[in-house]
């Protein structure tokens, strides 16, 4: 059901059936009309600065400024797979090595994100105890800090802990995961309690009065009602810290532990500043894909809305 | 909660205490370097631990990382015992108590002197140099058949070709840092820091409002305001409008130089800067080396490793396809400040880049740099936009610098 | 149900399945918490030992008292939250209170130690390399010439020159003083007894036990005395330095003179190497006070403050009216809207650093696309003269924020998709029966209901924007710079951007000290703004219980 497609239903004073359907679908026409141009502006905008960074990718110079839309000088398929060669073909950059990290950090984190997230939400927005809505401006409040200056104390978290335990430690994925669900929580907290928020209370209050315990009723009824909202910060959380290379740089050291992200950042970036562009945009361009194929596979999932059944059984 | 249910739980407790375990660090003489060092390093580890039975584990990491990285994670006993770094961190290395005194003994006069000296700090050494950087005059000999001796002549070629329309500019200067200003504030006499006699700057003494760097970007915007200098131009614009003939002259370094070759531009490094009222400009003087953490325990054995193997001249290794000693391969990418491999250096147009840098004045390492970069810079773009006179500019920055050193 | 919750044992079987779980899973919290406080505890390392026992006794009082169960969902993520996100946030905290940074690195205790480490070395010979087989001798050579011959875990033994020269052969060792054999030798490192060893280094082989520190700590005169020269240095506790004890005067006069004085310089010049290295204190108020009167804020901070706001509201009001634009269009049945919808999202699976260089290249004035092509002709248009992107202050701050809304719509495109999602279709319909045009639904239904689950992510997005360091640095460091400013700073640097010019800036290496103070004080002026736009946020509960 589609709001504006309502509202257009709704908007109409009807009078005379067959008038009505004549301009609605008029109507109906010019509305899609805009609609489409508005979003091919939009798509426009979007796709302008990713093509050239694909078109960087392809091109040998390493240079963002003096490229073409298509790249010049290019005789040969080896020239235009020149920076996808290198980024792949050289023992120095374990690109799929670092894919790999990324992608089990990225899984990991969105994952637990959205599990330890949707509890406390359900808890927020559905029971009243003392000091909630305290702690829910707590939640808010620790993510206004600044936390550039908070590296310094993670890092002595992690290596003072490592020391014990090491696979949570500096330089472990395990660590770096840790340190991003910490900061994962409140915003997504705030987000799902929303969300959460949303959905009627007499949908609970009825199976409780059924019988069923809390834990029933969150994991067999709210849970599935609100996947839209895991969803969506399930790949916030994914792309969140797929893309993520300040805390990453300073937790990961070593080459092999790199996460994509960092490992493009300092060969292509740091070490070599505006010499590898064209190396960096096809590893941007590669390690976008993850991202790009989870929203592809899931988009369906985001604006799906509530099915409704669900929301009557 | 019943009283024999928490009894349970500290039992439970208890026992899962003994499971966990540690496990203890390796043994290893550990070396932190950057993407390009890595492979040298790594073969050179390989044959070390072949040959003696101790490993060598090579962490790469970001050039710039390593600094930061050293100063978390040495303290905190993680750190590595030789790492790779430019002689410019020195002051907040030493300052930090990192760095371990390296003594070369009887192979200093191997390596070039100011190297040696721009690893100097407080008069104790504290690098083995292997590499030294700095910038040149670059011209496309096509359009310009005489090199301009002075930033007079600079100008007037600009506006010759310019005038001729052989090029849409004559001399391009990169922008946003200071850094390739300096050469022509040198040259008409300005400078940063004074020196001692020991050669060490003096952070009290500071010359960016001096009166020779006032002229310096007075002859800068005359330039600017004749039209000579295109506006937004970062190391990315310079290097194409060079390379697309746009740009006749520029000053740049050997970083840049495997760009310009590939461009297929015919190039030229003079072997001096263009002189002012002062003599030649002198560029800022980088060096790059190994050092050796105060933290290591085994700082004997990377002083050996460092002296006896990366700075061997018997032993060679292997990387990609070239076969050399390590000092050679570590001197490809920028003139070797070791003279045996400097010697040996097949790069045409090094030997050009080492005669304009022999009167460089090495960076300052001292942490008062840290205040000057961006009020200096700042200064300069703002001529450059012509928002200020150079007077003002200038003066300003000083004022700016000088606050900020005296203590906020 | 509060009742109900309150009673696990009188619920379904399954809860006793989750009973244990949870008391499984307390004990191996517990068990870790423990283990790790015992740990940290011989490490020495007493604040993250307490503060993860502070955090594992909450965690058990959550999940055990039974008037507490609607705690025990969050108790997880409040337990991450303290550890890694408030935990820090009290060290930030506890820093700004110390003079923590370049030139004082370091505890007292682990300064000391360092220095402790100094040696002098009391008997050193200079050597050479020996071999028989895979074994190794040092031949050690004293300043007047004897030698004495040390190898495997032997004492060293005299050994008398052969013609004035090394001996060819002991003990069927072979002279060997290559390069690498010495090389190797330095490897191995120690020879002799394991009492009494003697160490090997590229030119000196010493006599371990006769090493002795160089300095002496008393810690009743809060002294190190330098055991050769009979310096004293007395550690001055309140700013954390090693000061000559002859120099002493001298030195408060110098602070006393000017609270300011540059301590280090005189340090440097009276001292000698690890003697020069400061430790932290506790400074007290100093930081805040060296902070507010800092000449950085008679420089251009109210201009600096009010584009920060600007920044960050225009920033959330781009991003969130372009996302949730798209996401009413993608809502409606448009062709193609599957394609539109994966289209747009790309952005936000690029990495925001390459999209921003990339921006940065396009916008540029001689080469960049987004000038040629679209700039250019709009001042042929109008016949118009429109400034660069990066010298001109204002369009540098709408290059700013145009690329700053090219990366956050995404966001809030995906985030109202979802919410837009949530509203179940009764209610239009409902609302619709009533008669409200597209316009009032959107008003009165669609958008209040979004905000109850949106508004909260536009104030952490408002939040996140104050406090966007990153995205300022690699667009144009804070350029183009202000002319005239008493402390340098550009048109486009946010608050933050320029709090750190003044705490890495002053020419004293980083001051981790006054980092953490200017940290705090944004905090204190993002919170204040926080909790007085989470007014709004109460309403928008209001609105969301009214549901």
């Amino acid at each position: 059901m589609s709001s504006a497609g309502v509202s257009l239903k709704a908007g109409i004073d009807a009078k005379s059936k067959k008038r009505i359907e004549l301009g609605y679908r008029g109507q109906q026409r010019i509305w899609m009309i805009v609609r489409m141009a508005i979003l091919t502006a939009m798509v426009i905008f979007a796709l302008f600065p990713v093509v050239w960074i694909v078109s960087a990718s392809f091109n040998p110079k390493q240079s963002m400024v003096s490229q073409t839309l298509i790249p010049q000088g290019v005789e040969n398929a080896e020239q235009l797979l020149r920076n996808y060669n290198t980024l792949l073909n050289t023992p120095r950059y374990p690109f799929w090595r670092w894919v790999a990290n990324s992608v089990f950090i990225a899984a990991v984190t969105s994952f637990g994100t959205v599990m330890l997230c949707a509890l406390s939400a359900y808890s927020f927005s559905r029971f009243r105890f003392w000091g909630r809505s305290n702690l829910l401006v707590f939640l808010l409040l620790v993510q206004v800090f600044p936390n550039i200056l908070a590296v310094v104390a993670i890092y002595l978290i992690l290596q003072q802990i490592g020391t014990h335990i090491p696979f949570i430690g500096l330089n472990t994925a395990g660590g770096l995961i840790l340190v991003y669900l910490g900061g994962a929580m409140g915003v997504n907290i705030w987000l799902m309690k929303g969300f959460f928020d949303t959905v009627p209370r007499d949908i609970d209050e009825s199976a409780l009065v059924d019988g069923a315990n809390h834990w029933q009723t969150y994991w067999l009824l709210i849970f599935p009602l609100v996947r839209p909202i895991l969803v969506v910060v399930g790949i916030l959380a994914f792309v969140g810290t797929f893309n993520e290379f300040a805390l990453a740089r300073v937790i990961l050291r070593d080459n092999e532990s790199w996460t994509l992200m960092v490992g493009l950042y300092t060969n292509f970036v740091s070490n070599n500043f505006g010499q590898n562009w064209g190396i960096y945009a096809a590893g941007s361009v590669l390690g976008s894909l993850p991202t790009l194929i989870i929203y592809l596979l899931l988009q369906d999932q985001i604006v799906g809305g509530l099915t409704q059944g669900a929301v009557k059984g | 909660m019943s009283y024999k249910r928490f009894a349970f739980l500290v039992m439970v407790v208890s026992l899962l205490v003994g499971v966990f375990s540690t496990v203890m660090a390796q043994d290893v003489l550990l070396i932190w370097a950057d993407d390009t060092r890595t492979p040298i390093l790594e073969e050179l580890s390989a044959q070390f631990e072949a040959e003696f039975g101790i490993p060598v584990k090579v962490q790469q990491l970001g050039f710039g990382d390593i600094r930061d990285q050293l100063k978390t994670a040495a303290p905190a006993g993680e750190g590595p015992d030789i790492i790779i770094g430019a002689h410019d961190w020195l002051g907040e290395l030493v300052s930090n108590g990192l760095l371990a005194p390296i003594d070369l003994g009887d192979m200093a006069e191997k390596f070039v002197p100011v190297a040696l000296s721009a690893f100097t700090f407080e008069g104790q050494l504290y690098g083995m140099p292997y590499a030294t950087e700095n910038i040149a005059f670059v011209y496309n000999p096509e359009l310009v058949t005489e090199v301009p001796t002075t930033w007079d002549e600079v100008r007037a070629l600009s506006e010759q070709l310019v005038a001729e329309g052989k090029s849409e500019y004559g001399f391009v200067r990169q922008e946003g840092d200071p850094y390739h200003f300096y050469p022509i504030q040198t040259a008409f006499g300005g400078y940063v820091f004074g020196r001692d006699e020991e050669g060490n700057y003096n952070p009290l003494d500071l010359g960016v409002d001096s009166e020779g760097a006032i002229e310096a970007l007075a002859w800068y915007r005359g330039m600017v305001d004749a039209g000579l200098q295109p506006s937004g131009v970062d190391y990315d614009v310079l290097h194409t409008l060079f390379e697309t003939g746009k740009a006749a002259m520029i000053m740049t370094g050997p970083w840049a130089l495997d760009r310009i070759r590939t461009s297929g531009v015919p190039y030229e490094v003079a072997d001096f800067i263009p002189a002012g009222p002062a003599g030649n400009g002198r560029p800022f003087l980088g060096v790059q080396g190994f050092m050796i953490s105060a933290f290591s325990t085994k700082k004997d054995l990377a002083e050996a490793f460092l002296l006896d193997f990366v700075a061997s001249e018997e032993i060679e290794v292997t990387v990609g396809d070239v076969t050399a000693t390590p000092m050679v391969l570590l001197g490809k990418a920028r003139p070797s400040a070791f003279l045996p491999a400097l010697e040996v250096s097949d790069d045409p147009d090094f030997p050009a880049y080492a005669s304009a840098g022999a009167e460089a004045d090495p960076m300052p390492a001292i942490p008062e740099m840290a205040s000057v970069w961006s009020a200096w810079g700042d200064a300069i773009t703002l001529v450059a936009q012509g928002q200020s006179t150079p007077e003002e500019a200038f003066k300003t920055a000083g004022e700016q610098i000088r606050a900020a050193i005296a203590g906020s | 149900m509060a009742k109900r919750a309150e009673s696990p044992q009188g619920d379904s079987p399954s809860s006793i399945i989750t009973l244990l779980l949870r008391y499984g899973a307390l004990m191996l919290i517990d068990a870790l918490a423990l283990f790790l406080f015992y740990r940290l505890a011989t490490d020495g390392v007493w604040e993250l030992a307490v503060a993860i026992v502070l955090i594992t006794l909450l965690v058990n009082v959550i999940n055990l008292a039974p008037n507490l169960v609607p705690l025990r969902w969050i108790s997880p993520s409040l337990a991450l939250l303290l550890l890694m996100v408030v935990y820090p946030i009290i060290y930030t905290v506890y820093v700004s209170f110390t003079n923590y940074g370049d030139a004082h690195p370091y505890t007292k205790a682990q300064t000391i130690a360092l220095i402790l480490n100094e040696q002098i070395v009391g008997r050193s010979y200079s050597w050479a390399a020996y071999v028989r087989g895979e074994e190794l001798g040092v031949m050690l050579i004293d300043e007047d010439g004897s030698l004495e011959f040390v190898a495997g875990n032997a004492a060293p033994r005299r050994v008398e020159r052969v013609d004035g020269e090394l001996p060819q052969e002991v003990d069927g060792y072979i002279l060997d003083d290559s390069r690498g054999r010495r090389l190797r030798v330095v490897a191995q490192g120690t020879f002799g007894p394991a009492d009494d060893p003697i160490t090997v280094n590229r030119n000196l082989a010493i006599v371990v036990n006769e090493k002795t520190p160089r300095y002496i700590w008393d810690e009743a005169a809060n002294t190190l005395t330098n055991v050769e020269t009979g310096e004293v240095f007395r550690a001055d506790d309140q700013r954390g330095w090693f000061i000559r004890a002859d120099r002493y005067e001298e030195y408060l006069a110098a602070v006393e003179a000017d609270p300011n004085a540059r301590l280090g310089d005189f340090v440097m010049k009276t001292s000698q190497f690890p003697l020069q290295v400061g430790y932290r204190v506790v400074v007290g108020l100093q930081n805040f006070e060296r902070f507010f009167n800092s000449p950085a804020l008679r420089g251009p901070l109210v201009s600096i403050f009010l584009w920060t706001v600007t920044f960050a509201f225009m920033s959330v009001l781009l991003t969130f009216t372009v996302g949730l634009l798209i996401a009413l269009l993608l809502q409606a049945k448009t062709p193609g809207r599957r394609i539109f919808r994966t289209l747009l999202i790309v952005p936000y699976a690029l990495p925001a650093l390459i999209a921003v260089v990339t921006w940065r290249g396009m916008l540029n004035d001689n080469f960049g696309v987004f000038t040629l092509w679209i700039i250019r002709p709009i001042e042929g248009l109008l016949g118009v003269d429109i400034p660069s992107f990066f010298a001109d202050p204002t369009m540098a701050r709408v290059g700013l924020l145009l690329v700053n809304l090219w990366l956050g719509y995404p966001y809030f495109m995906l985030v109202c998709s979802g919410a837009l999602a949530g509203i179940p279709s009764d209610m239009y319909e409902a609302a619709s029966v009533d008669g409200a045009n597209w316009w009032q639904q959107f008003r009165s239904l669609t958008l209040p209901l979004l905000l109850v689950s949106v508004g909260p992510l536009l104030i952490a997005s408002f939040t996140f924007n104050f406090n966007n360091f990153v995205m300022v640095e690699a667009y144009n460091e804070g350029g183009p710079p202000i002319a005239g400013a008493a402390f340098g700073a550009g048109h486009t640097d946010l608050l933050i951007n320029y709090a750190f010019q003044i705490a890495f800036g002053t020419g004293r290496g980083a001051d981790y000290g006054l980092a953490s103070t200017v940290s705090i004080v944004i905090f204190m002026i993002v919170a204040t703004i926080t909790v007085f736009q989470k007014r709004f946020t109460r309403n928008w509960e209001e609105t969301g219980r009214n549901v």
